[in-house]
């Protein structure tokens, strides 16, 4: 099956400064994919290449099996796109965008456009310059969604949207997906990417620094391993087993960092009387934060 | 065809947002005529004795103006020739400037090329609409000009008004395009609209002068005020017509050009 995204080697550069660097990604038709990092990271730069609003400055991209520059209008035509920044025109209302927008797809009707907005709870007949930040956003993502497009690129889609629309907002994504439909999901929400994503990429200073499925990311991290004994334990016989770091004692309680199976830990911990075990699993902030670290939290 | 039909989509949208400034525009020029015309009976013989009386110089200033002063001489010389060709070309110097720059500095640009709109389409959108737009305004003042003929007594062929005000379509558009391009080379909006002002007004200068100084007088060729000469008075200047319609097309093409290699920041 052709990747919707396929990316080789994409590098751009603003004059020495670099936006994104040899970046090789695939993204496979019909999934939720994750792409979070920092702000100045390169997501953006990175989806401007896609869509053509950039050139790269070397590799290429391939888009729903089309190339990224030279065959952008067909690239655009299937995909929906909502950017991090936009403005609208103040003097029209979200029907009348629309509507312009169905017309340069060459539609003469507004698709999924009037069930969107009401899912959203978003009025499209009043001016757009009168709309809050919020229902501005909303106006973005229902042009982003109204023509059913293959692919949704969508960069930082639910800022400003209140916790009620933003999880309509995903069960939107989850729905599309279920259709076969592919979405591209830029976001420093990591809750959500969590919550959706089907595999995620990480992008730091420019480069790719992780490309996993959401599940083994998660399953990488680094979990706290809390031992509660019915007396004290010498804590040094926990520190040398493999994958073991951040070994505390206080009292009858150790507790540890594991970024390896809990086997050791549990083999050792059942020579001795143990009153009670907690393993808590970080989530995709604290991986996410990981990367940022000296160490990386699934290097030993 | 689906090209063609997008970019009157792009015309059709930008031409049912603009209507009512148009309207203004037109109006307000037309309005002007119109006033003109009607001042025409009584400023004519004040104005016969003042070139009469006038220095050289002064007449030189006028265009040359001898002997009475026609209907066709006053309105070029108060209409066609000073307030419409300084005051028209910023209706689309700003669209020129807008289309590219102007749209990537409020940050619409990146949701419009989300559609698939190519970016020649874009151009030749802004071109076709200042096009129109500018027959639209040069329409409704050459009506309201004409209407005042009559009511005023004054003898005008409708066919020389229109002419003086046809000569003026592609002249608006040279700059307009001019904006464009520039719009699509420099990304800042307002370095498109100033630009393309200062060359309009520094052409609008130097033709004044030149008609007064002997010394910058070979240089005057170069200023489209020069090249417009006298359409109302049956001198219509095809080749400046042409020229400036080549101009404006070279201008197209290089912010095609420009467009399609450039990157589109917010």
């Amino acid at each position: 099956m052709t990747p919707a995204i396929l990316t080789e080697r994409l590098t751009k550069r603003y004059g020495y400064r670099p936006g994104i660097e040899g970046l090789d990604l695939e993204v496979l038709a019909g999934e939720i994919f994750g792409f979070i990092g920092p702000n100045g990271a390169g997501k953006t730069t990175t989806i401007r290449l896609l869509l053509d609003l950039l050139h790269p400055s070397t590799g290429r991209a391939r888009v729903l099996g089309f190339d990224a520059h030279r065959e952008s209008v067909a690239v655009r035509r299937s995909t929906g796109y909502l950017p991090g920044e936009f403005g609208l025109d103040v003097r029209m209302t979200g029907r009348q965008f629309i509507r312009y927008f169905a017309r340069l797809r060459g539609l003469d009707h507004l698709g999924e456009a009037a069930r969107l907005a009401e899912r959203l709870d978003l009025d499209l007949d009043v001016p757009m310059g009168r709309l809050s930040r919020g229902n501005r956003q909303k106006v973005g993502l229902v042009q982003a969604l109204f023509h059913r497009p293959a692919l949704l690129i969508l960069d930082e889609p639910t800022t400003g949207l209140d916790p009620l629309v933003q999880d309509t907002f995903l069960q939107i994504l989850r729905e599309a997906r279920s259709e076969g439909r592919t979405v591209f999901l830029s976001s420093h929400i990591l809750s959500e990417v969590e919550r959706v994503c089907d595999r995620v990429a990480i992008v730091r200073a420019a480069r790719l620094a992780a490309l996993e499925t959401t599940e083994s990311l998660l399953e990488k991290r680094r979990k706290r391993v809390t031992l509660v004994f019915s007396q004290p334990v010498d804590a040094a016989v926990f520190a040398g087993l493999p994958g073991v770091s951040d070994v505390a004692s206080a009292g009858v309680t150790i507790s540890l960092r594991l970024h390896d199976g809990v086997d050791a830990v549990i083999k050792t911990a059942a020579r001795y009387t143990l009153v009670d075990l907690q393993v808590e699993h970080p989530s995709l902030d604290e991986v996410f934060m990981g990367y940022y670290e000296e160490r990386q939290p699934w290097t030993a | 065809m689906d090209g063609l039909r997008q970019v009157w989509t792009v015309v059709a949208h930008e031409l049912r947002g603009r209507w009512r400034s148009l309207l203004v525009w037109g109006v307000a020029l037309g309005g002007l005529g119109a006033l003109y015309v009607a001042l025409y009976p009584t400023m004519s013989g004040f104005l016969n004795d003042y070139v009469k009386n006038a220095p050289e110089s002064m007449r030189q200033y006028l265009g040359g103006l001898q002997g009475p002063i026609s209907i066709e001489q006053w309105l070029e010389m108060e209409l066609t020739t000073s307030i419409i060709p300084i005051a028209l070309p910023f209706l689309v110097i700003l669209t020129g400037s807008r289309t590219v720059a102007g749209r990537e500095e409020r940050k619409t640009l990146d949701l419009l090329l989300s559609n698939p709109l190519p970016r020649r389409h874009l151009v030749w959108g802004a071109a076709l609409t200042m096009a129109l737009s500018l027959a639209a305004v040069l329409g409704l003042t050459w009506v309201l000009t004409y209407i005042a003929v009559p009511a005023a007594g004054a003898h005008l062929s409708a066919a020389h008004l229109a002419e003086g005000l046809v000569a003026l379509w592609p002249f608006c558009l040279f700059f307009g395009t001019l904006a464009l391009l520039l719009s699509a080379l420099i990304r800042r909006g307002v370095f498109a609209t100033v630009i393309s002002a200062v060359i309009l007004v520094l052409m609008y200068i130097l033709n004044g002068l030149s008609q007064v100084s002997r010394s910058i007088e070979p240089v005057r060729v170069v200023s489209l005020f020069y090249q417009l000469r006298h359409p109302l008075s049956g001198d219509f200047p095809w080749t400046a017509v042409l020229v400036m319609l080549a101009c404006a097309a070279v201008f197209l093409g290089g912010a095609m050009a420009a467009f399609a290699r450039r990157d589109v920041y917010t």
